[in-house]
C-alpha cells in the first residue's frame, strides 16, 4: 500500500519526484531537446509531432518572432527578416561577419559592443538574442512535455569553440531565462549516449561530419568516467564539400565553366541528391536541363564508383585529422575499440566504409546522428540535477585551443596547451621590459599559431600600479582558470607588491570561419613558417636592444671615448642593422648583431676603465 | 581536501619515483567522482569555486605524477632543487655528442629511401633510452644522489624533445 504523501504549501518538490531537466542541441541547421523518463533518452516532439526545430527565426514588426518551420517557409520571400545559421554568428566581430559573405544575405550593424547587430523588422536583434529565441522555445517544448518548471539545461557546443563563442552560447541561455547546467561538447555527449546504452569500457573515437564542420574527439570510459583524451578537426570540412566536388566533376565532364549562382546552386542541389542516393543504389543520374552550352546532354549518368573517387581526397582529410587526434591523445588505431558517427555526412556509405577501413572494425551507427547528440545531453543533465543515485557517470573534458599571453614582438607565449583536461588553473610569471615601468598591458590569445596577429584576441587589460623597478626586477604572475565549462577566468597580481587585478574574459566577438580553420590546420601546416616568424622577431627585438644601448652609450661618451673615425665605423654598422632590422631575414639581422656588437668591443672597454678610473680618481691606493 | 599538501599524499600514492599508474589513475577517478563540478551542479558558489579549484589542482597533479619527467622534476623540486633552472646547463660530453647524433639523423631522415622504417627505428632507439633513463633516475634518487638524478632529469628532457620532434615529424610526413 502507498502511503499518502503530503507537501506543505510552498515546500518544494516531493522528495522521490525527479528534477526536470533537458539537454538542448543548439545546432546551425536545425536544434533538438531532449530528456530522460524512466531511464531512458528521448527526444521531444511539438505539438505536432516534430521532432526536428529548424533553427530559423523570422522577425516581424509588433508580433512574436516565428521559430522553425513556419520561419523556414519564408527564407526566400522576407530574406532580410528570415534568420538561418545564426549559430555561425555566434562570438563573432562584425569584420568576420561581413568576411562570410553572400552566405549572410542579412543587414549588419555595428555596436558598442562590437557585436554584429542584424537589422530586422523587429529592430536589431545581435546573434545571441536570435540564438535565445530558439532556445526559448525549445526549453518551453520540454516544460509542456514534461509538466513542469525546469531545473536547468545541458547545451552543447562543438568541440572546437572558442571561449568567446561558449561565452556567447552560454549568455544566450541566461538571455532565454535557461539555467546551464553545463555547456557540453557534442562528440562528448555522442559518446555519452552510446556509453551509456550499450555499457561500453574502453576507448573510443568520436567521428563528426557534419555539412561544413568535421571533429575528432578520442575518449576514455571507464567505471563511469569518460575521459576525453584528445579532440581535433577541421570546422571548414563537411558535405558540403563532397557535393562541390560532384559538382566540380559534373562541370569538367560537360567542359563548362563560369556557371550563374542559380546554376551553381541548382547543380550543388543535384550533387547532394545523387550523393544521398548513391548510398542506396549503385547507380544514378543528374539532370541538368539548363547547361550554358546547348550541345550537352542533359543527363548525366554518375556510378557508386565514379562517386567513390569523388569523395575520398575529402574523406582522407579526416582520416589525417583522425590519425592527429590518435597521436595527441598517445594512442594507436589498435587501443581503439569503438567508433561512433555522429553528424548527418556520416550516413554517406563511402564515409563508414573508409571509417570502417581504417579502424578495421564498423562504426557504431545504431543511435540516429542528427539526435545523438541531444540524447547525450539529456544523460548529463539528468545527472547533475542529481536524479542519477549510486555510481554517476563524471565527463572530463579537455581545452580544446591553446590559451597564452602576447609578449615582447609581438610573440604568443602559451600558458596552457590544447588538449589540457578541464578545469585547469595555471600561472605564469612576466617580467618588465624597461626601467621604472609602473603599468603592464595583458593581452589574451587563444589558438595555436606563434604570432598575436594570427591567433585569437579574447581580452586586453592593464595591470596597473606596479613600484618603479629596474626592468626585469618586477614580477608579474597571471593566472588563467578554465572551468568545466571551458570558460576562461583570467587574474594578474605583481608579486613583490602585491597589486593585483582580475577579469572574467568576456569578448564581444570571435573566430571566424577560416580563422577557425587556420587555427586548429596552422599548427601542422604553418610549423616551419611560424618558426621563421619567431626567429624573425626574436632577432629584431635583439637588434632593438642593442641599437638602443649603444646609442644611450654613444651619446653619453662617444666623442669623448673615440676618435671621428671610430665614431664613423662604430655608426655605419649601427646604420647597417637598422637596414637589415626592418628587413625579413632573421639570419642577416644576427649576422649584422654580431658585427656591430664586435665593432663596438674596443668602445666597451674604454668604457668600463673609464668608469673604473673615475671610481677610484682621488682615493689612496691604501683605501682601495 | 588539503591543496596545499604535495600530490603523492593528495592522491594516497607513496612519495617515489616508481608508482602504480594504474593506481594512480584509480585514484584520479574517485577524487575527480567525489570533488568534480559537476558534483556541485546545485550548490552556491563558494561551493561551486572550490570544487572547480579542487579539480583543477586534481587534474594538474595527475598530469605531473603520470608523465615520467615532469614526476621526475617535481620529485627533485619537493627537495628544493631545481633541476630545469636556466644556469642548470652542464651536460656531459659523450651525451651532448649522442644528441647531436640522433639531431643529424632525424635532419636527414625524410631524404631516406624508406622514411617510414627509418622513423620507426629511430622512435623505438628513443623509447629504449627514455625507459632507461628512467631507471637510471630511481637509481639515483633513491640513493639520495640527487646531483646525478638532476643530471638525469635533464637528460630525459632532451629525449623527450627529440621524441616530440620525431611525432611531429611523423605526422608532417606520412599524411
Amino acid at each position: 500500500m502507498a502511503l499518502l504523501q503530503i507537501a506543505e504549501p510552498g515546500q518544494s518538490a516531493k522528495p522521490h519526484q525527479r528534477k526536470l531537466a533537458v539537454g538542448i542541441d543548439l545546432g546551425t541547421t536545425h536544434s533538438l531537446v531532449a530528456t530522460v523518463r524512466s531511464g531512458r533518452a528521448e527526444t521531444l516532439a511539438d505539438s505536432k509531432g516534430t521532432h526536428l526545430l529548424p533553427s530559423v527565426v523570422r522577425y516581424r514588426a509588433d508580433e512574436l518572432p516565428q521559430v522553425g518551420t513556419k520561419a523556414l517557409q519564408h527564407l526566400v520571400d522576407d530574406a532580410a527578416n528570415t534568420i538561418m545559421s545564426v549559430k555561425r554568428l555566434m562570438g563573432r566581430g562584425l569584420q568576420d561577419v561581413t568576411r562570410l559573405g553572400e552566405q549572410m544575405p542579412y543587414i549588419f550593424e555595428a555596436c558598442e559592443s562590437g557585436m554584429p547587430m542584424l537589422r530586422t523588422a523587429a529592430g536589431l536583434k545581435s546573434p545571441v538574442q536570435v540564438s535565445a529565441d530558439i532556445l526559448r522555445v525549445l526549453a518551453q517544448r520540454g516544460e509542456a512535455s514534461l509538466g513542469g518548471d525546469l531545473v536547468g539545461a545541458v547545451i552543447t557546443v562543438p568541440a572546437y569553440f572558442d571561449d568567446a563563442q561558449r561565452q556567447a552560447t552560454k549568455d544566450a541561455a541566461t538571455l532565454s531565462g535557461i539555467q546551464v547546467l553545463r555547456l557540453l561538447n557534442e562528440p562528448t555527449a555522442a559518446a555519452v549516449a552510446y556509453g551509456l546504452d550499450n555499457e561500453q569500457e574502453g576507448t573510443i573515437a568520436v567521428f563528426d561530419l557534419g555539412g561544413g564542420t568535421f571533429d575528432i574527439s578520442i575518449l576514455r570510459m571507464q567505471k563511469g568516467v569518460f575521459e576525453v583524451l584528445s579532440t581535433g578537426g577541421d570546422s571548414a570540412l563537411g558535405g558540403d564539400d563532397f557535393d562541390h566536388a560532384i559538382a566540380n566533376w559534373v562541370c569538367d565532364q560537360r567542359n563548362i565553366q563560369n556557371l550563374e549562382l542559380a546554376q551553381q546552386r541548382f547543380l550543388l542541389r543535384q550533387a547532394r541528391q545523387a550523393k544521398e542516393q548513391l548510398s542506396d543504389t549503385t547507380v544514378t543520374h543528374l539532370t541538368f536541363a539548363d547547361w550554358p552550352e546547348t550541345s550537352c546532354p542533359a543527363d548525366i549518368e554518375l556510378t557508386r564508383e565514379q562517386l567513390n573517387s569523388l569523395l575520398d581526397p575529402v574523406i582522407a582529410k579526416t582520416l589525417r585529422a583522425t590519425k592527429k587526434a590518435l597521436r595527441d591523445a598517445g594512442m594507436t588505431i589498435d587501443d581503439i575499440n569503438q567508433v561512433v558517427m555522429v553528424g548527418g555526412s556520416t550516413r554517406v556509405l563511402r564515409v563508414q566504409e573508409k571509417v570502417a577501413e581504417l579502424f578495421g572494425r564498423p562504426p557504431l551507427t545504431s543511435i540516429d546522428p542528427d539526435r545523438v547528440v541531444a540524447l547525450g545531453a539529456a544523460r548529463q543533465a539528468d545527472v547533475l540535477v542529481g536524479n542519477q543515485t549510486g555510481d554517476e557517470m563524471l565527463l572530463l573534458d579537455v581545452l580544446p585551443l591553446s590559451l597564452g599571453l602576447e609578449t615582447m614582438g609581438g610573440l604568443v607565449e602559451k600558458v596552457i596547451d590544447r588538449n589540457t583536461p578541464i578545469p585547469v588553473a595555471r600561472a605564469q610569471e612576466f617580467t618588465t621590459y624597461q626601467d621604472g615601468q609602473v603599468a603592464m598591458a595583458i593581452h589574451v590569445l587563444q589558438g595555436e599559431r606563434d604570432l598575436v596577429q594570427d591567433c585569437r584576441s579574447l581580452a586586453r587589460f592593464e595591470l596597473r600600479g606596479i613600484p618603479p623597478m629596474a626592468a626585469g626586477a618586477a614580477k608579474v604572475r597571471v593566472t588563467f582558470q578554465v572551468d568545466a565549462d571551458g570558460l576562461l577566468e583570467v587574474s594578474a597580481r605583481e608579486l613583490t607588491s602585491g597589486v593585483a587585478t582580475a577579469v572574467q574574459v568576456k569578448p564581444s566577438y570571435g573566430l571566424s570561419e577560416n580563422e577557425i580553420a587556420d587555427m586548429i590546420k596552422a599548427s601542422w601546416s604553418n610549423v616551419d613558417a611560424d618558426r621563421g616568424a619567431r626567429s624573425l622577431r626574436e632577432q629584431q627585438v635583439e637588434a632593438d636592444r642593442l641599437l638602443a644601448s649603444i646609442t644611450i652609450a654613444m651619446e653619453a661618451d662617444g666623442e669623448r671615448l673615440l676618435t671621428e673615425d671610430e665614431r664613423q665605423v662604430i655608426i655605419k654598422q649601427m646604420e647597417t642593422l637598422i637596414v637589415a632590422r626592418n628587413g625579413d631575414d632573421h639570419h642577416a639581422i644576427a649576422k649584422q648583431i654580431e658585427i656591430l656588437a664586435k665593432a663596438t668591443d674596443t668602445f666597451a672597454g674604454r668604457r668600463m676603465d673609464d668608469s673604473i678610473k673615475r671610481a677610484l680618481a682621488g682615493k689612496a691606493v691604501d683605501n682601495i | 581536501m588539503d591543496l596545499t599538501k604535495d600530490y603523492f599524499s593528495n592522491l594516497g600514492l607513496p612519495c617515489s619515483y616508481q608508482i602504480d599508474l594504474a593506481a594512480l589513475a584509480d585514484s584520479h577517478r574517485q577524487l575527480q567522482q567525489a570533488h568534480h563540478p559537476d558534483r556541485f551542479a546545485a550548490s552556491d558558489e563558494a561551493e561551486q569555486r572550490q570544487a572547480v579549484q579542487t579539480a583543477s589542482y586534481l587534474n594538474q597533479a595527475y598530469g605531473v605524477l603520470r608523465s615520467p619527467l615532469k614526476r621526475a622534476i617535481y620529485l627533485l623540486e619537493l627537495q628544493g632543487m631545481e633541476p630545469l633552472a636556466p644556469t642548470n646547463t652542464s651536460m656531459p660530453m659523450d651525451f651532448l655528442l649522442q644528441q647531436m647524433q640522433l639531431r643529424e639523423r632525424m635532419e636527414e631522415l625524410p631524404a631516406a629511401a624508406d622514411v617510414e622504417a627509418e622513423l620507426e627505428q629511430l622512435a623505438d632507439e628513443l623509447l629504449v633510452m627514455h625507459k632507461q633513463l628512467q631507471t637510471d633516475f630511481a637509481a639515483a634518487y633513491e640513493a639520495g644522489q640527487l646531483p646525478a638524478a638532476e643530471v638525469v632529469v635533464r637528460k630525459l628532457q632532451f629525449i623527450e624533445k627529440l621524441q616530440q620532434e620525431c611525432n611531429d615529424l611523423e605526422g608532417r610526413l606520412l599524411d
